[in-house]
């Protein structure tokens, strides 16, 4: 019989992004890549005075014992690569990035395994969402704005965080940097596979209010070379349709407690599909994607007493999105040319008591509306409102510190598509972080229960979609001990943390037993072990300053669901790796700075079949020299220095060695 | 005693000269993981899985979708998402392989060309870039491997058999989610000669799609219909009834099964394993049928279905995670099937004595979809034991034909062949 591709791909569609998303689904969902990296942050003792008011970005910035928490902020993080986040987020422990290759490709981030679509995105406290398949694309989000980026196990224990951040399994924040002066900034730079970009950045401080637009223009050919070499393969080749162009935009204003993001990107973009055995470049598999993206959103944080504290976010979003693979070059798959549009407004508002300095009590609510419209055949709009409500609690009693909350969600769906809405779904669930500190060090335990409530895509995609989805759960045990030392130039900080996490019904997509169709299920369960460590350290002397940022993953992640299939029973799920580590070197004299990362990822399995289906572990080392003359900016990357082949998907090369220079000038 | 003699010493001359069960199997792998691979399974024990790349150092491609015998030394697969038609010995040793046919589906032949159906819209042949609005059959020369030919037939064109001279292809329209389309329901018949349309039989069931099987005079089409409203079915197309020009209704009989897997056994009854899904509903409905085609036709479809299959092969089917493909071995009658489990873990071969008695199960790869007997002493005659009894009215025109409706020129001793409408054991003397 054999599967008809346009059906399997019409199943794995589900997602937007189809090429690059059906592997996704295909392989199962969990699992990735993995570096790691560690994160620094000059801990600093936890001085905060419940009382005392804060601007919102003193809040985000302060280091907090309870959570297990890994940072990159300031010149470090200006220190990176500077492609996407992507780039920052891979050197943290317990990350695995999945990247389908090159600027355009998708880039989608798991923590510990416990899959992309538990893992929030947060902007300046504000969930990004995609109410159509759940998964951010982290290749749409420039560092350059950012003050932080900061990855959150469990939770990030704050006042006035708002119910949705409770409701993932890990969290990524990133902190926007509010201007401190007037600035013009103008930047250029080309990079290998023709790659221009051209960025410029206006910054104003005016007594209270700063404000800032950034707006960038990138575009890329994309045709990078790979080679294959196997003892029975050596394909060389260009990877064509990987070119992307697109605009992002971005402007902000903030006034000590309000605090304003608008964002706009628009793309167009190639979406290439695996490497596959051809006898000539004649066929190529041709699809091609547009999307535009835009948000809104104000936040104010108001302290009406000196105990009370409120917080109120509101936020719109659209996206729009178009694929089309009607090309002549493409003869292997439908015409397709699906448009899909989204919607979401979201309103939240949140309240925070501390009636004594070592009690807070927090609570909030939040509403968000997501509409889904698409013109696929048997598809009619879909209407979400998802609601969350929490209650937390925090005590603090000489160094032990105890946090408990209890998240409340309800979902609710409209539709008239013709298999009618799911049952609206109503959980609890809890979670509770115990924590002790003493001088230096500090010891946490944590307990967090969440699900992942079935997308859009999940339950409504035409031929796909399966309104009988359970939600997917995720359980995590965490323990761990942080130890942060400064001492006359020099400062460190180790972390470490032992956890386990348990995902059950899984949600995937999945073959129909006998027919020719593929349709999201819940199946599988998976048991996961692990270990994530930091070790940073700075030291300066005089015109100097050394940074070291290691991060280090050990896990082994099992497959649990079939007990009765020796094949896959408690063999690793695929895509994780066992070990992977991260380094990165700063060195900075007066106006340069030279950084080296190096990045190992283990080998990890893509299937059961066969023991050498594989992904070979690999080594990255990426370079990057920058100097400053006056108001002038010069940086040269080399990513991927020795030029190693490997890939995060089979069959979907990455880049190779490449090569990215800029130049900027500032005015201030 | 003597006899008793002659009977040892040839058996153990000639048994280790030839293996009696030579089955190919074609495991299709993940899509656009380019791991589609050949399984190699000689009496009883898997002698490779990665076949092809064992004998040339190479890979076979992305989702393998079909595979034929032609002759003595020549089968061919067709790689789908390679858009490679390739052509192997039966020793697995690669000959040529053709992209002129991108998006292949489904291959036969009548032993001097191959003919393919194509879901594309273009096909390079030896007079040019063809284009075609819908899809279309190339007529493949297998002596120098170029397409001399090319015919439109309908949307998304999937399963192709020949018989006396025409072609019958099943047309899909199954891209007709995406396009701007609706299902087909028609079967296109070719003149495989000229490359001309005869004729289009009209069904009226959607989605003729999947593996279809041959049976003397029947073809077993399955329909998977859309998964909404339209339920699943099985045409029993009688080509012998298109052949004389009865009008379309009476060339076909329509089952309330579905087909998903169906093969021909050595008796002409079609096996058959279908699951029928909804998406209203979220429910399974499995059919397993064994199919005598000419009773089905006679009676209209109220007689011929029965609800079993040989042995255990029923039970053992059923115990299956997800089956995925069945077959009979033509020179043998050993069966077999696969259960492609999980699909990212490797599938399962299982292989049944005449009688339906389980011989055992072998560890295969992903996804194994298709399986192809070579004969046992090497030598192929293009005969499908296939005995459907020929109704209607026979063609006297003398020539010999083999059970799959091939003209022969020339027959091979103790084979099975028809001519003027009877059957006939071919002695050369």
């Amino acid at each position: 019989m054999g599967w008809r591709c346009e059906n399997t791909r019409i199943a794995l569609k589900i997602t937007v992004f189809t090429y690059r998303h059906i592997l996704l689904c295909l392989l199962t969902v969990t699992s990735t890549l993995c570096p790691a990296f560690a994160a620094i942050n000059t801990a600093r003792p936890d001085s905060i005075r419940p009382d005392t008011a804060l601007r919102e970005l003193d809040v985000t910035a302060k280091r907090r014992p309870l959570a297990t928490v890994q940072t990159i902020a300031g010149s470090d993080l200006q220190s990176l690569s500077s492609t996407s986040i992507a780039d920052a987020l891979k050197y943290f422990a317990g990350v695995q990035i999945k990247d389908y290759g090159g600027l355009g490709g998708l880039k989608t981030i798991n923590v510990r395994s416990l899959g992309s679509q538990h893992v929030g995105v947060y902007i300046d406290g504000v969930r990004l969402t995609n109410a159509q398949n759940g998964t951010i694309d982290l290749g749409k989000f420039s560092l350059s704005t950012l003050e932080s980026v900061s990855l959150y196990n469990a939770n990030r224990l704050e006042q006035c965080q708002s119910a949705s951040e409770y409701a993932s399994g890990a969290t990524v924040y990133l902190q926007t940097r509010r201007p401190t002066a007037d600035s013009l900034t103008i930047l250029a730079g080309a990079g290998s596979f023709g790659t221009w970009r051209a960025r410029a950045n206006i910054q104003t401080k005016h007594r209270q209010w700063s404000a800032f637009v950034d707006a960038e223009y990138l575009n890329t050919k994309g045709n990078y070379p790979f080679r294959y070499k196997t003892e029975y393969e050596d394909t060389v080749g260009h990877r064509r349709n990987s070119d992307i162009e697109y605009w992002r935009a971005e402007a902000a204003v903030f006034r000590s407690g309000f605090a304003s993001h608008f964002y706009f990107y628009t793309s167009e973009r190639g979406c290439p599909g695996g490497i596959v055995r051809r006898l000539s470049d004649k066929y190529v598999n041709v699809g091609r994607e547009w999307d535009t993206d835009l948000f809104g959103q104000l936040s104010y944080n108001w302290q009406p007493a000196p105990r009370h504290r409120l917080k109120f976010i509101i936020k719109y979003a659209h996206e729009y999105l178009r694929y089309n693979t009607d090309y002549p070059e493409n003869q292997n798959t439908a015409k397709v040319d699906n448009h899909y549009w989204q919607n979401d407004a979201y309103a939240s508002a949140t309240y925070s008591w501390t009636p004594w300095q070592w009690l807070n009590i927090n609570a909030g609510y939040d509403a968000r509306m997501s509409w889904l419209d698409a013109d696929l055949k048997r598809f009619s709009v879909v209407r979400r409102l998802d609601q969350k409500a929490v209650v937390a609690g925090r005590a603090t009693w000489r160094g032990v510190s105890l946090a408990a909350s209890m998240l409340f969600q309800h979902y609710c769906d409209h539709t008239i598509t013709h298999v009618g809405a799911a049952d609206p779904l109503s959980r609890f669930t809890p979670s509770v972080t115990l924590a002790y500190q003493w001088r230096s060090l500090s010891l946490r335990a944590w307990y967090k229960k969440i699900f992942r409530a079935p997308t859009l895509n999940d339950l409504y995609y035409t031929q796909t979609g399966n309104r009988n989805l359970k939600p997917e759960y995720t359980r995590q045990w965490n323990i761990g001990a942080e130890y942060n030392w400064s001492h006359s130039g020099f400062s460190f900080n180790g972390q470490a943390d032992f956890y386990i996490n348990r995902i059950e019904n899984r949600i995937v997509c999945i073959p129909l037993k006998g027919t020719y169709t593929w349709s999201m299920m819940n199946y599988g369960e998976t048991y996961c072990r692990g270990m994530n460590a930091t070790l940073n350290g700075t030291y300066s002397l005089r015109d100097w300053r050394f940074s070291l940022l290691c991060s280090f993953t050990w896990q082994k992640d099992l497959n649990h669901t079939d007990p009765d299939d020796p094949d896959t029973y408690k063999r690793p799920i695929c895509y994780a790796p066992t070990f992977s580590m991260g380094a990165t070197a700063i060195v900075a004299w007066r106006q340069l700075s030279l950084t080296v990362s190096r990045l190992h990822v283990g080998k990890r399995m893509w299937s059961y079949a066969d023991p050498e289906d594989i992904l070979t572990p690999y080594d990255n080392v990426d370079l990057k020299l920058s100097g400053h003359w006056r108001g002038f900016i010069a940086s040269l990357e080399v990513n991927d220095l020795f030029d190693i082949q490997y890939e995060h998907i089979p069959r979907y090369p990455m880049p190779g060695r490449s090569f990215n220079f800029t130049i900027s000038y500032s005015i201030r | 005693m003597k006899h008793l003699l002659i009977f040892i010493l040839s058996t153990l001359l000639l048994a280790p000269a030839n293996a009696q069960e030579r089955i190919i199997i074609l495991n299709e792998g993940n899509w656009q993981a380019d791991n589609g691979r050949m399984s190699y399974f000689e009496d009883g024990a898997i002698v490779s899985n990665k076949w092809f790349r064992d004998k040339n150092g190479m890979k076979l491609g992305d989702t393998p979708n079909d595979i034929i015998q032609i002759n003595d030394n020549l089968l061919a697969v067709a790689i789908n998402w390679s858009n490679i038609v390739q052509f192997i010995t039966p020793e697995g040793l690669a000959v040529a392989a053709t992209e002129d046919v991108p998006n292949n589906r489904k291959l036969c032949t009548d032993g001097r060309y191959v003919y393919v159906t194509s879901y594309g819209h273009e096909c390079g042949t030896i007079d040019g870039m063809r284009e075609f609005t819908k899809g279309y059959v190339a007529k493949i020369d297998i002596s120098d491997f170029k397409v001399v030919d090319a015919v439109e037939v309908g949307y998304e064109p999937e399963g192709i058999a020949i018989y006396k001279g025409l072609l019958f292809v099943a047309n899909s329209g199954g891209y007709a989610f995406n396009e701007d389309h609706p299902y087909e329901t028609t079967v296109s018949v070719i003149d495989a000669a000229t490359m001309k349309p005869v004729r289009e039989v009209d069904t009226g069931q959607i989605n003729l799609y999947g593996k279809m099987s041959q049976s003397g005079q029947y073809l077993c089409i399955n329909s998977p219909g859309d998964y909404y409203d339209i339920a699943a079915a099985t045409i029993i197309l009688d080509c012998r009834a298109v052949l004389e020009g009865k009008p379309d209704s009476e060339c076909f009989t329509k089952l309330e099964y579905a087909a998903t897997c169906n093969t021909t056994d050595r008796l002409g009854n079609f096996l058959a394993i279908g699951s029928r899904y909804s998406y209203y509903t979220s429910d399974y409905q499995f059919d397993y049928s064994t199919i005598a085609p000419a009773a089905v036709t006679a009676s209209g479809g109220l007689e011929g279905v029965s609800e079993d299959l040989p042995g255990t092969m029923l039970e053992d089917i059923k115990a299956m995670q997800m089956p995925y493909a069945i077959y009979v071995n033509p020179y043998t009658g050993y069966m077999y099937a696969t259960d492609a489990g999980g699909f990212n873990s490797a599938g399962t071969l299982y292989q049944w004595d005449p009688d339906g008695k389980l011989l055992g199960k072998h560890k295969i790869y992903i996804n194994p979809g298709h399986i192809l007997a070579l004969p046992p002493d090497g030598h192929f005659s293009g005969i499908e034991p296939v005995l459907a009894p020929e109704t209607g009215s026979t063609a006297t025109d003398g020539k010999i034909y083999n059970l799959q409706g091939m003209v022969i020129d020339r027959p091979s001793e103790g084979q099975i062949y028809i001519r003027n409408g009877r059957k006939y054991i071919h002695k050369t003397r």
